[in-house]
């Protein structure tokens, strides 16, 4: 039976992709990944070279790390926004609630068919990748499919704690934080003197402790994850009654913003944002890539033989790519389906959250340039970091707005409409990170080239607002 | 005067042919219903008049406009309710028709009226999200009734409903047709449109396979249910 549920529970998660996201995108994407991986084992020596050999491997070892964390958070907490987006969804995980099957056993199956899922999908790719890079590169074989062995075990411990960290907030959220605390804590002591995983260090050691102590790791995760799946859980209570009227309000408040899209929407969105309380979710995600960020900027300074000082311009840049993600919170609040029973078309919706996102989220992305400028010393940099912040903001959310509509998060699961995104956005990004860095050598060539490059991206900020109405304008909300 | 008009409409998704040379005239005034088993193309057939959905082929026109060039203009003057009930997650059933009366540009919106026929009222300070499925469902036709527009389009309206409710929507729409409204009923209840309609076509497998006049029905002393089984079985 088990087998049955898993190779179902593998065809639904495919027929899921592709329902949202097209055939010929969802299955070129590990094309990419094979690219991608063949480009890593390419460029070896050379990032070996810059950065030495560890920190390399380690560097790689932490990015799966997260990747596994940032997939399973998607597995375990991503059903709530597909249903948020697409209605009610009929998902084999709900099982337990007509079957005689436990909750726990199901939740297992669908901890194992991600693995499965994830290894076929990105894993197995991106080694096939590495396999033919090193037929060009001389890098043997044998230590090729240990490190990829190494890296697969990282990504399963990555995938475990976020199974964990979902099994807890079963509990409370309250539970969840001190939980993934706490184990954080003991991998740290666990780990104290040797390499960021066990499978790095066996890797690196060929000691046969460290490949049983790396295997172990998610094994025991997973098996807490699951013994804490109980099948009658309680909801967390939802607020019931005493919400006040407060539409009427909030058109007269948006009234201003008519030639943009229908106050009624506006304020719709708006009202939706604060009851559900997604301001705080959207905090809390800013926080969670800022704060890798950091620890790439501490690890980098530690570990990098020349000093590199990414500085409040940076931040700005990345703090304003990161307002895509605010944007695509807006997307994940409500299901937009009644929207289709009135006169006003997508477009109307997309223009609307647009006007959220510049006039109701902007303190988020504000407030976090202004902590990190203040912290690092350099509030005299904070203007140009705003300014910076705002213009790629703009653009980002913009073209984000553009190409994806109101479906953002499974739009970019199509990898062509990722592959774009990747292109519109990463050449402008590098420019202005290398503008950041080279500031202190000299402010006036640094100061004019940003300026160049915020009026462009301005420009084309304007170029995809005005094309959103001619996109949308014939697209169902179904 | 007619107020729905297609002809040859055809509506294909991948190689699934949902609706396949549909022709169909509904005058002003009528009370309509579309029946047929579940997935024959009722809904597909309503989405397609509504401008959610477009059509592989054909062409359809509703209150003289061609829906395809007009998609804004036909919604601004119809009333939709959908085969789910889904009224905002985030609003109260108030604000959901004070949102829909200024949408729709509604001078004096009889929102008190509608919160009272549809006994709303211990909702109040409650979100959608909040309320049962039937409860949700009486939102909607809230929202399709405030809209006051002259032809109406419901998808399964009477499903989630109690049978008190129910009467009273059935009364509101026979008193809406006879004050020169025209309804477009989706149903496979039915008794109800037995009771509702004044003509009714019988689609299957994408195929409109009979259209009958209710009155004539009775002339051949025969009920819906009986010309239902005899088409579909």
């Amino acid at each position: 039976m088990n087998k049955i549920i898993l190779w179902r529970m593998l065809q639904e998660e495919i027929r899921l992709n592709t329902s949202f996201a097209s055939g010929r995108g969802f299955y070129s994407f590990p094309i990419l990944v094979a690219i991608s991986g063949f480009i890593a084992v390419m460029f070896t020596d050379q990032m070996v070279a810059d950065m030495g050999y560890y920190q390399y491997l380690e560097i790689l070892h932490i990015g799966l790390m997260f990747y596994g964390i940032f997939a399973g958070s998607l597995a375990f907490f991503g059903n709530e926004f597909l249903e948020r987006i697409f209605g009610y969804l009929g998902l084999i995980i709900g099982l337990p609630n007509t079957q005689p099957i436990t909750q726990r056993k199901i939740t297992l199956l669908y901890f194992i068919k991600e693995f499965i899922f994830y290894s076929f999908f990105t894993l197995v790719p991106a080694f096939i990748g590495g396999i033919i890079g090193a037929h060009y590169n001389d890098i043997s074989l044998m230590s090729l499919t240990k490190f990829g062995l190494s890296l697969s075990i990282t990504f399963l411990s990555g995938l475990s704690f976020a199974y964990l960290i979902s099994s807890l907030y079963r509990i409370s959220w309250k539970t969840s934080v001190l939980g993934a605390g706490t184990t954080a804590i003991i991998y740290v002591y666990i780990l104290r003197e040797l390499s960021v995983t066990a499978s790095l260090e066996w890797y690196l050691t060929g000691n046969l402790v460290f490949i049983v102590t790396a295997i172990l790791i998610p094994i025991v995760l997973s098996l807490i994850a699951t013994l804490l799946i109980k099948d009658h859980q309680e909801q967390a209570p939802v607020q019931m009654i005493g919400y006040q009227n407060r539409l009427q309000e909030y058109i007269k408040k948006f009234n201003w913003a008519r030639n943009i899209s229908h106050p009624a929407i506006i304020s719709k969105e708006r009202i939706d944002l604060q009851r559900s309380k997604t301001g705080i979710k959207m905090f809390f995600s800013f926080a969670f890539p800022l704060g890798i960020l950091t620890f790439m900027n501490w690890f980098i300074d530690k570990g990098l033989p020349v000093q590199i000082d990414f500085n409040t311009i940076f931040y700005g840049v990345m703090v304003g790519f990161f307002g895509t993600m605010i944007y695509s919170w807006l997307n994940t609040i409500d299901n937009p389906h009644f929207y289709s029973t009135l006169p006003i078309s997508v477009s109307d919706v997309v223009r609307a959250r647009l006007v959220l996102f510049f006039t109701i989220t902007w303190w988020i992305p504000l407030l976090f340039l202004t902590l990190i400028s203040y912290m690092s010393s350099e509030i005299n940099l904070l203007p140009i970091g705003i300014i910076v912040m705002i213009t790629v903001g703009m653009y980002i959310v913009n073209y984000t707005a553009w190409s994806t509509g109101l479906r953002t998060n499974s739009a970019l699961f199509d990898s062509i409409v990722f592959l774009k995104f990747f292109i519109v956005s990463v050449p402008p990004m590098i420019a202005m990170t290398i503008l950041s860095l080279a500031i202190k050598y000299s402010i006036s060539i640094v100061l004019i080239s940003l300026s160049t490059i915020c009026a462009i991206l301005a420009l084309l900020s304007i170029f995809f607002y005005n094309r959103i109405e001619a996109k949308w304008l014939n697209e169902s909300f179904d | 005067m007619s107020v729905i008009k297609c002809s040859e409409l055809s509506k294909t998704y991948d190689d699934v042919l949902a609706l396949e040379n549909v022709n169909l005239t509904i005058e002003r005034g009528e009370f309509f219903g579309l029946l047929g088993p579940n997935g024959a193309g009722k809904t597909t057939l309503l989405k397609i008049l509504t401008g959610q959905i477009r059509a592989t082929k054909g062409y359809a026109e509703i209150l003289g406009m061609n829906i395809e060039d007009n998609v804004m203009e036909v919604k601004k003057k119809i009333a939709i309710i959908p085969e789910q009930e889904s009224p905002p997650s985030f609003l109260t059933p108030r604000e959901v028709l004070e949102m829909v009366a200024s949408i729709r540009k509604i001078d004096e919106p009889k929102t008190e009226y509608w919160i009272d026929f549809f006994d709303l009222q211990p909702m109040e300070g409650r979100v959608c999200r909040n309320l049962s499925r039937g409860q949700k469902q009486k939102v909607m036709l809230a929202a399709a009734f405030i809209s006051e527009t002259e032809l109406m389009f419901l998808d399964e309206p009477f499903i989630n409903l109690d049978p008190i409710v129910q009467t009273k929507v059935r009364d509101w729409l026979v008193g809406y047709v006879k004050g020169g409204g025209t309804v477009f009923l989706n149903t496979h209840l039915l008794e109800n449109a037995q009771r509702l309609c004044d003509r009714a076509a019988i689609i299957h497998e994408g195929n409109i396979q009979s259209v009958i006049k209710l009155k004539d029905l009775d002339k051949q002393n025969m009920n819906l249910e009986q010309l239902f089984h005899e088409i579909i079985l």
